[in-house]
């Protein structure tokens, strides 16, 4: 067994061994984690299983199952999540089936957080990229629909592998300013969009009370880099958030000098919390990429029911400008 | 009749008025002064150093009526949907505010640990702790 797997799998057993036994709290909430004795080290994990009817084609997938470790103080911390991912996959197209099993346990993010002041922080490792709202929260029981909107993964790598230096600011408003730097090999890039060894990026956001916006652009290049040109992105976010309804809209454009790419990808969604522990959600989708060719307008009406927070049984339907890429999604998904 | 009615009313009103309570933010002695924002980013984990000293927010327990009452004032959030903060931010890495289970216990906590804040009926605040902040019902 390569060294890599093996690290990746013991650490994933000190997790599992950190659970039940080990915790000092004596009463466990679902989705906040679990204490390991009493250190400053929590555990917990999420899972999420869905399921997709697409013209003839219907997919059965056990998509994520993740172990989170996480800890330190007000100074120094750390996060590392593990995951599989697309851990199983039944496809069946007509008369067929195929299945897909990927057991290769990725690294989707570990890294250091030093708060330096006040007001600075710096992260290294392999984090989420700080763009926009969606990638923040893009795992399937924290999200608002079964779908990711195509601006998410399309226009920006959602991992860098680097430092993130962010200055923030809270007098009568937030700002949040933050640095992106990658100039190496990425951790694990089996696991991100883009293959890539070069990302630099800006991002500027400003809240206040339930208004929030956020500005950000950068320069990224794919390996190998003979073949890959510099490709540039910016993306502009914006979200209304109340206790019954919110509202958030991306849109983004990604460019190179070399080869066409993405002229535009975003969208405008809008979730009302019918109760709390249903919520109904609408989102208009468009998109243009060159690269492939391609264009897409759509319509995705969604369900979700939360019996907890942390439990979300989702269901929608996508309306797109053709008739062959409409689509069904349902998943169930948990964050422990 | 009519001034009885009159008398009667005042005595409501004046009644009422006196029983409005009043609450207060408190922080350890030598917090500087905080905005409202600060204080909401500070409960929200946003805020976690000021002053180069580590902020340590404190909560009463879930069913304690004056938690919700600050959560609705100070924080402007529900219940419900600080339960979805809360989750986002394990996702994230972020602990919520420890829980107290009385207001004595706070108020002792904010007097001794630098950096500590919590919120009490105005009434038992005293002259060692620094009061940020006052509401009322």
């Amino acid at each position: 067994m390569p060294l890599k797997t093996l690290l990746r799998h013991t650490l994933l057993l000190l997790c599992l061994l950190g659970t039940p036994p080990l915790h000092a709290e004596a009463d466990y909430t679902l989705g906040e984690g679990i204490q390991i004795g009493s250190l400053p080290v929590y555990v917990g994990g999420y899972f999420s299983v869905d399921y997709r009817n697409r013209d003839d084609e219907q997919r059965y997938r056990i998509d994520d199952i993740a172990l989170l470790s996480y800890g330190g103080n007000s100074t120094l911390s750390y996060m590392l999540e593990l995951e599989y991912k697309e851990f199983y996959v039944n496809t069946r197209n007509g008369g067929s089936t195929t299945v897909e099993r990927d057991t290769h346990l990725y690294v989707e993010r570990v890294h250091l957080n030093y708060s330096i002041n006040d007001h600075y922080t710096l992260r290294i490792g392999k984090y989420n990229t700080p763009i926009g709202f969606w990638n923040l929260m893009h795992i399937n029981v924290l999200r608002d629909t079964t779908s990711n909107p195509v601006s998410s993964y399309i226009l920006y790598p959602m991992f860098t592998t680097g430092a993130n230096l962010t200055y923030s600011s809270f007098e009568q408003a937030a700002w949040h300013v933050d640095l992106i730097a990658q100039r190496s090999k990425a951790i694990d890039d089996g696991y991100n969009n883009y293959t890539i060894d070069r990302h630099f990026g800006l991002g500027v956001s400003y809240e206040q009370q339930r208004f929030t916006c956020k500005l950000s652009g950068g320069y990224f290049q794919k390996v190998p880099h003979r073949n890959n040109p510099d490709i540039y992105y910016a993306l502009v976010a914006a979200k209304y958030e109340t206790d019954t309804y919110h509202i958030q809209a991306e849109l983004g454009s990604q460019r190179s000098s070399k080869t066409a790419t993405t002229p535009y990808a975003g969208y405008l969604q809008g979730a009302y919390y019918i109760t709390q522990r249903h919520i109904g959600i609408a989102r208009y989708e468009s998109y243009r990429n060159d690269l492939l060719d391609e264009s897409d307008r759509f319509f995705l009406l969604g369900y979700t029911y939360r019996p907890l927070y942390p439990v979300a049984l989702k269901a929608e339907y996508q309306w797109h400008s053709e008739a062959a890429k409409n689509q069904l999604l349902l998943s169930f998904s948990v964050l422990f | 009749m009519q001034r009885l009615l009159l008398s009667l009313l005042l005595l409501t009103l004046f009644s009422t008025l006196c029983t409005a309570q009043e609450y207060a933010v408190i922080a350890n002695k030598k917090m500087p002064r905080l905005t409202l924002e600060q204080i909401r980013a500070v409960y929200l984990k946003k805020l976690q150093r000021l002053d180069n000293t580590a902020m340590v927010p404190v909560n009463l327990s879930a069913n304690d009526p004056l938690r919700k009452r600050f959560e609705e004032h100070v924080l402007r959030m529900s219940f419900q949907r600080l339960q979805s903060y809360w989750s986002r931010q394990h996702y994230l890495g972020r602990r919520p505010p420890v829980s107290m289970k009385s207001q004595e216990s706070a108020l002792s906590f904010v007097k001794s640990v630098e950096g500590a804040i919590a919120y009490v009926h105005a009434a038992i605040a005293d002259d060692d702790v620094h009061i940020l902040y006052r509401w009322s019902d």
